[in-house]
């Protein structure tokens, strides 16, 4: 058994588990600094729109086909 | 809105030394996955939760696993050492973890930290290895699967790191 795990390993179970090597790519070519800032952006997203969701759903349920009116 | 840019920011421009761990050290190591909280390790002494209570002064930290939000800065009681703290800010939730499982407490994890240079600071961030082997020693389904993208991200930078429990 090899004591580091080969690289070509890695990535093909990476790929097989669905995740996009290009990204990784991406990433890398990015400072730390811009890294963090990607990942705030990202983070800001995925709050608006989770709160999006959320509110829809509250609208949903008081829809006027729900309420039958 | 959690801004965890602006809530590291705060601990980097104290005089507190912290090692970034989790979510967001994968983020700096080069994760796609967004992660909405803030891990750090650090020595936990009574003294450095006043600093930390200096730190977080402003953003109305509260205890966010018990039920009533008890204040950070009147809980725990001074000259009482904790295990970690499950922070909840103004600015976004941050876990300060005294020992990380798989790895151990901030002496450890300095040892093999990286420095990265944020907001005209540097901090420390777990190694690439370290956080392939604390996601592995947690576990879960979620963490597993990141760690596939971790070490698919050390293949790519040539970064050494044990093969995965059980391969063959």
């Amino acid at each position: 058994m090899p004591l580091m795990e080969p690289a070509a390993e890695a990535l093909k179970r990476a790929q097989d588990a669905g995740i996009d090597l290009s990204l990784i790519d991406c990433n890398l070519a990015l400072s730390y600094e811009e890294r963090v800032q990607r990942h705030q952006s990202a983070l800001d997203l995925m709050l608006t729109l989770r709160e999006a969701g959320i509110a829809h759903a509250e609208s949903a349920k008081t829809a006027p086909e729900i309420r039958g009116s | 809105m959690p801004n965890l840019q602006k809530l590291l920011q705060k601990f980097a421009e104290a005089d507190f030394d912290f090692v970034i761990v989790g979510g967001f050290a994968g983020v700096l190591h080069g994760s796609s996955y967004v992660t909405d909280d803030l891990d750090i390790c650090a020595a936990l002494s009574p003294e450095n939760i006043g600093t930390l209570r200096s730190i977080l002064r402003d953003a109305n930290p509260v205890h966010r696993m018990t039920a009533d939000k008890l204040s950070f800065m009147d809980y725990p009681a001074p000259s009482t050492a904790v295990a970690n703290l499950y922070l909840e800010t103004d600015i976004g939730v941050v876990d300060v973890l005294g020992n990380v499982l798989g790895l151990g407490d901030y002496n450890r994890l300095v040892k093999n930290s990286i420095e990265v240079q944020l907001g005209g600071h540097v901090c420390r961030v777990v190694s690439l290895p370290d956080l392939i082997t604390a996601k592995e020693a947690v576990g879960r389904e979620k963490d597993l699967l990141v760690v596939k993208e971790l070490r698919a991200i050390a293949a790519k930078r040539g970064i050494d790191v044990p093969p995965p429990a059980g391969s063959a």
